[in-house]
């Protein structure tokens, strides 16, 4: 039988991208210079048409390995326009022929991940995408930080694809089978053996590296700190979705509805996630490094959400992200825009930035009040939502810690705030933003507000991509 | 039409506030002036919502209502009953009061009278929403504005005071949200309208067990705000930080949001495990009246001295509400109103004595009375509102919370009625010493407020302070008859 190549348009498309700019650079390394950013959008547009040319559309292909559904839809939205938000914030540096070509493959890689319907395809998407970022997070290879933070994201993130595919192998060995149809059965008709158990332990470990879960959260802050602000942005975004959508897939889909065990297990490693990303903001003085633990804490929110499980607590969860992408892309904007200025991320280059710019100040005055989740902003319902699942589903201990944890997470964004508006600027004048950059935050600002007053939509879109799952 | 004017308080200042935000930051007196518009217009639709307000109504009027996320339950819901009726005036007098004592800011007006305009919103929405997802989304939002307006324009130890009052208060909201969403998740009821919730509820299906434990959550969290004893450590510290209006605003309505919610919710939501809770609670609210007017006593420092008779007066706020009887609930509302427009009064005063003679602390101070005549009879005629002398309308409230616990708590009336000892001493010896005795040397250039339009932040709050406190049946004839249908069962 012919599959249905039809539903891997997407897919095909960036692959066809990717050969394109790689046959541009070598044949005609002048244009590529002169156009590459330009080329890079005009993807990035063809990309977006085959996907919403996907939109209603669901199918399998390849006997099931490759799977199309709103789940997968909603994913591959967010990752490309997280994609494309990291090709303006590079496009304003000179070079990067290299760093597109990688930014694309390692978009191929989450593409091919969320729409797995076997294990082998989701290990090697998983590959293809986690070794494009391994380049990418040490792509100034000049400055020290960035080396050690390439080095540990490597080091570190080998070290979780070896769970995964030991994983793989005793889940395998267990169920005689790879494919996830097959292993929902298999899963539904006999007793869990231990080794299963054990299988989904070190899976889980190895996505849980992914999401920046603790206990295989120790390599965020480095890195953050020490990579390209623009590859620290898709990290954040595109590669933690990546990683929910892996993991949605693979425990409350696959893996049937949550059992106490599971919830128990989501529960105690939201709360430690949630804890140790809030309190070790708390001391930070470099402003990425900050994002970088905050980035953590946001992780443990949406494992609350993986707790509450079932499909309210899937699209509670779907939406977390696009309020999360909305508010930290802006964050990592202002940050990005104020690294071309200054040099530096410390947070002593913010002192007074309200006086200096006062629209870089309130971008991150609006992304940083959203991600502490006041209201009206995206954070707000965006948590109001997780924890509101939390409760339905019993979590009384999880609402209270996560309700907590709000309060302690306001204490160091308001800190930056402080740092912004309170603080005297040092003697450098204004900064001047640019024209476009202006657009796209005075766009995102919007964004922050709209997702936070005028649910509707995405709500129905992100329920829509939950339902698909069950 | 009525349901239309309740809709766009809020509105009509966040949108506001969003005008001014493309106004260049250098024309100071269109800030000025859209702010004081602003609040005037929404004080004139109060006065025209309190005129057409039915009396002996018990329910909620003039209601207007549009989904929002039906998929959860919540909508965009306002209305008032008496008792939101009340506070709106309230608040519609503090904040137009305030936004002209605003004219004093003469930094970073653009971002002030922003920050400003979008904390009157929030709490309009507070006092109007009738929807729990909505009310405490205004709350949060309220509590935000406060960290940049205390940090950027107060004085004194402000960067520790607005973070420490911001973490205080989120702390207590986040608390409450976990009680609400508790019993949210576990009720079964899939709705956050007040309305329905009410109807719902009017048979107690919310199982007692899940009530007793929730109380103390809501009862807790809201109490920061209402800064019951111990912890109100934020409060003092935080009024004497804030510019002047801020302290108005703060002290005036914001305090006002902790006990108008637990009104809201306790009696509604939890009508039997609320009140497993009330001695305990009321005892705290006893120790907030004499504690805290004791500390009063001692203050130097003026703002600091009010602060701690604010936290004294919430005192009986709260035991008013905790007796859990119509007189005294109906009393703790009138208080809220009464002591409302007394503190913003006695903030605002305090920061024009601190305008012109840049020092706040009684010591330094004396015989102003000869050069600020307008000044000392306004803040004469504050401190005997405060300490509770018939004519001002705090006295009837004050007496209406005593009557009520009468029959309830025995002892703590014959208390809280010796804290009242406590603040004619703090007030009047504060009086005696700032306004009165010689006239000293430096303050012999002081200006009092000549102009009427100086004057008329001042005359209002007293005002309507005599208006009734010799017409108390003007409010009332509203609050009465919504307490007693909040306290009517099945």
């Amino acid at each position: 039988m012919i599959p249905d190549l039809s539903l891997l348009l997407p897919e095909i498309a960036i692959v066809a991208v990717v050969a394109l700019l790689a046959l541009v650079e070598i044949g005609l390394p002048d244009f590529s210079r002169r156009f590459g950013t330009r080329l890079n959008f005009a993807a990035v547009g063809v990309v977006a048409l085959t996907l919403f040319r996907a939109i209603g559309r669901s199918g399998t292909a390849f006997d099931g390995m490759f799977v199309a559904d709103p789940f997968a839809l909603f994913f591959k939205f967010i990752f490309l326009a997280s994609a494309a938000f990291v090709l303006w914030m590079k496009g304003r540096e000179e070079g990067g022929a290299e760093f597109h070509l990688l930014l694309w493959s390692a978009l191929l890689g989450m593409f091919f991940l969320v729409s797995s319907g076997n294990f082998i395809l989701l290990f090697i998407s998983l590959e293809l995408m986690t070794l494009s970022l391994y380049v990418l997070a040490s792509y100034t290879r000049r400055e020290l930080a960035t080396i050690e933070a390439g080095l540990k994201y490597l080091v570190l993130g080998s070290l979780a694809s070896a769970f995964l595919l030991y994983g793989m192998s005793l889940v395998y060995a267990s169920s005689g089978t790879l494919s996830f149809d097959d292993l929902k059965i298999a899963v539904q008709s006999q007793r869990e053996s231990w080794l299963f158990v054990a299988g989904v332990l070190l899976i889980l470990s190895a996505l849980g590296f992914k999401v920046a879960s603790v206990p295989f959260q120790v390599w965020v802050p480095d890195v953050y700190q020490g990579a390209p602000t623009p590859v620290v942005a898709f990290l954040s975004v595109a590669s933690k979705s990546a990683g929910f959508a892996a993991l949605l897939r693979l425990f409350l889909q696959v893996w049937g509805p949550l059992d106490s065990e599971r919830r128990t297990l989501f529960s105690l490693l939201a709360s430690l996630t949630l804890l140790y990303g809030n309190l070790g903001a708390l001391v930070q003085n470099d402003l990425k490094r900050l994002l970088g633990y905050s980035s953590i804490a946001h992780a443990g929110f949406l494992l609350i959400a993986l707790a509450a499980g079932g499909e309210d607590g899937s699209a509670s969860l779907l939406y977390y992200l696009i309020a999360f992408a909305a508010s930290n892309l802006t964050a990592f904007l202002v940050v990005s825009l104020l690294e071309g200025e200054e040099k530096s991320h410390d947070l002593e280059v913010y002192r007074g930035l309200s006086v200096r710019s006062p629209l870089l100040a309130a971008a991150l005055f609006l992304s940083l009040l959203s991600l502490a989740g006041v209201p009206p902003l995206a954070g707000f319902f965006s948590k109001f939502f997780i924890l509101l699942q939390a409760a339905r589903s019993g979590l009384t201990g999880i609402v209270f810690l996560g309700a907590v944890n709000v309060a302690i997470s306001l204490y160091y964004y308001l800190n930056v705030v402080r740092t912004l508006y309170l603080e005297k600027p040092g003697p450098k004048g204004q900064i001047s933003v640019s024209f476009s950059s202006r657009v796209l935050l005075y766009g995102l600002m919007t964004m922050i507000v709209l997702v936070g007053l005028w649910q509707a939509p995405f709500l129905h879109f992100a329920r829509a991509a939950a339902g698909s799952l069950f | 039409m009525e349901s239309l004017i309740v809709f766009a308080l809020p509105l009509v200042l966040l949108g506001s506030a969003f005008f001014l935000v493309f106004v260049p930051a250098e024309r100071k007196e269109i800030f000025q002036q859209v702010t004081v518009g602003a609040t005037s217009a929404c004080l004139v639709g109060t006065l025209l919502l309190f005129i057409r307000f039915p009396a002996g109504a018990p329910d909620y009027q003039f209601v207007f209502h549009a989904e929002w996320v039906p998929a959860l339950g919540i909508s965009y819901q306002v209305g008032v009953d008496g008792i939101g009726m009340t506070l709106v005036l309230l608040l519609a007098l503090v904040s137009t009061a305030g936004a002209f004592i605003s004219f004093w800011i003469k930094e970073r007006v653009k971002e002030y009278m922003i920050f400003y305009l979008v904390l009157v919103a929030s709490l309009y929405g507070v006092f109007t929403a009738l929807d729990l997802f909505l009310l405490y989304l205004y709350y949060e939002m309220s509590v935000i504005p406060m960290y940049p307006l205390i940090g950027i324009w107060g004085s004194q130890n402000k960067e520790y005071a607005s973070m420490k009052l911001t973490i205080y208060i989120t702390t207590g909201a986040v608390f409450a949200l976990a009680g609400i969403l508790t019993l949210y998740g576990t009720s079964g009821l899939n709705t956050f309208d007040l309305i329905q919730l009410k109807q719902a509820l009017a048979h107690g299906t919310i199982d007692f067990q899940l009530q007793k434990w929730v109380a103390p959550f809501l009862l807790l969290g809201f109490g920061v705000i209402a800064s019951l004893w111990p912890l109100h450590s934020w409060s003092p510290i935080g009024y004497a930080a804030a510019p002047s209006a801020v302290s108005m605003l703060h002290a005036g309505v914001l305090k006002k949001m902790g006990p108008y919610i637990l009104i809201r919710l306790l009696f509604t939501l939890l009508p039997e495990g609320g009140p497993v809770w009330f001695p305990l609670i009321a005892g705290l609210a006893i120790v907030n009246i004499l504690y805290a007017a004791f500390a009063a006593i001692d203050q130097k420092d003026l703002k600091f001295l009010i602060g701690f008779s604010s936290v004294s007066h919430m005192g009986y706020v709260l035991l008013g509400i905790l007796s859990g009887n119509e007189t005294a609930l109906s009393g703790a509302v009138f208080l809220m109103f009464s002591h409302g427009v007394m503190a913003a009064s006695a903030f605002a005063l305090v920061g024009y004595v601190y305008e012109q003679t840049h020092t706040r602390m009684v010591p330094e101070l004396g015989g102003l009375a000869k050069k600020l005549p307008f000044i000392s009879t306004c803040f004469v005629m504050t401190a005997l509102a405060s300490a509770g002398v018939p004519g001002f309308s705090n006295f009837i409230s004050e007496l209406l919370i005593f009557v009520g616990t009468w029959n309830v708590y025995r002892w703590p009336v014959i208390l809280a009625v010796t804290g009242i000892l406590f603040t004619a001493v703090y007030l009047l010896r504060a009086v005696r010493k700032v306004f009165f005795g010689p006239l000293t040397r430096e303050w012999r250039n002081l200006e009092d407020p000549s102009s009427l339009l100086a004057r008329f932040p001042f005359a209002l709050l007293l005002g309507s302070l005599l208006l009734f406190g010799f017409w108390p049946t003007g409010l009332l004839r509203i609050i009465q008859p919504s307490v007693a249908l909040l306290l009517a069962r099945g």
